[in-house]
């Protein structure tokens, strides 16, 4: 809020069990809140699969985990996977090591994201890592809503795909660092993805 | 060698039907823009990375043949896109090293 924000989006790796958390938070706030996971398909790149209402995160948060691989997460060497409420109480932790692949290629999780009415937005298409060029060597043709870049212009041939950039933020100090101004007649999910359809960024 | 030779010494599962291309040689690696950019021509490509985008990454690469090691299961669209490319798909219960070296051995590139 301090830092202007009209809404902001939640994103935890391969999980969405912080969504109903951060919905709380951001109601106190008056900032509208978008619903997503950062999911890893099974070609190890990132795509950020966002929602407007947290059953549809969540929905999409349970099939990702079963498709996961049976890895424990061992919080000593890569740290705690908790899930808070918004007070900030434990509430559990993830058994599963979040960093893992899900078994799901990009091609089926579109249509998983499409069925539940998201939106489909490779993330950090610009980086070395973890990103879908960086991962296949191209940027396969798809139904992307949008791409995420954290650079403009972007080093990557985008073609007349949407760009939109985002903080990507993992610590508080750096949420609001990059962001996208959608133009937009009312804060919704709806609008902001009319936005990003109608390139009105 | 042709894909059919190699595999009768290999005598891995294959996937979709055999292509009467040639395999020189291999290159192993799970990163498919390494592979795209270091990969060479007529090459058997050796990986777990079990998804259509491994085919289209192949046929970029002059890669003529496609091993999935650890018994990785294709998906449904990957056999149809590999059909379509000419490229054979075949499945392996070896790990990639291993599979580097029975595929090694059968093009006499390694004792």
């Amino acid at each position: 809020m301090g830092r202007g924000l009209d809404s902001a989006a939640i994103t935890d790796h391969n999980s969405a069990l912080n969504c109903r958390a951060f919905a709380a938070c951001c109601r106190k706030l008056g900032i509208l809140p978008i619903f997503g996971i950062e999911v890893t398909s099974i070609e190890e790149a990132h795509v950020l699969c966002l929602f407007e209402n947290v059953e549809q995160a969540e929905t999409l948060g349970g099939i990702i985990y079963e498709k996961l691989p049976d890895i424990p997460n061992i919080p000593e060497k890569f740290g705690d996977q908790v899930y808070v409420d918004e007070e900030e109480n434990i509430l559990g932790e993830v058994d599963k090591y979040l960093v893992s692949a899900a078994d799901i290629s990009l091609d089926e999780l579109l249509l998983i994201v499409r069925e539940l009415n998201g939106l489909f937005i490779p993330a950090h298409i610009d980086k070395p890592v973890f990103s879908i060029p960086s991962q296949l060597g191209f940027l396969p043709e798809m139904d992307y809503d949008a791409l995420e870049t954290t650079v403009i212009p972007c080093p990557v041939q985008t073609g007349d795909w949407t760009l939109i950039q985002n903080s990507d933020a993992h610590y508080l100090e750096d949420i609001g660092k990059r962001y996208t101004i959608y133009d937009t007649k009312s804060v919704s999910f709806p609008g902001i993805r009319t936005a990003i359809h109608t390139k009105n960024i | 060698m042709k894909i059919k030779e190699l595999n009768e010494i290999l005598n891995f599962e294959l996937l979709t039907t055999c292509p009467d291309s040639e395999i020189v040689t291999a290159y192993t690696s799970d990163l498919l823009s390494d592979v795209m950019g270091n990969a060479p021509d007529d090459s058997v490509l050796i990986t777990i990375q079990a998804h259509k985008n491994t085919i289209a990454v192949a046929s970029l690469a002059g890669i003529n043949a496609v091993i999935l090691c650890n018994n990785r299961k294709a998906p449904e669209d990957m056999l149809p896109a590999a059909e379509k490319e000419e490229i054979a798909v075949l499945s392996t219960g070896l790990n990639q090293f291993d599979t580097s070296i029975a595929v090694g051995r059968a093009l006499e590139l390694c004792k």
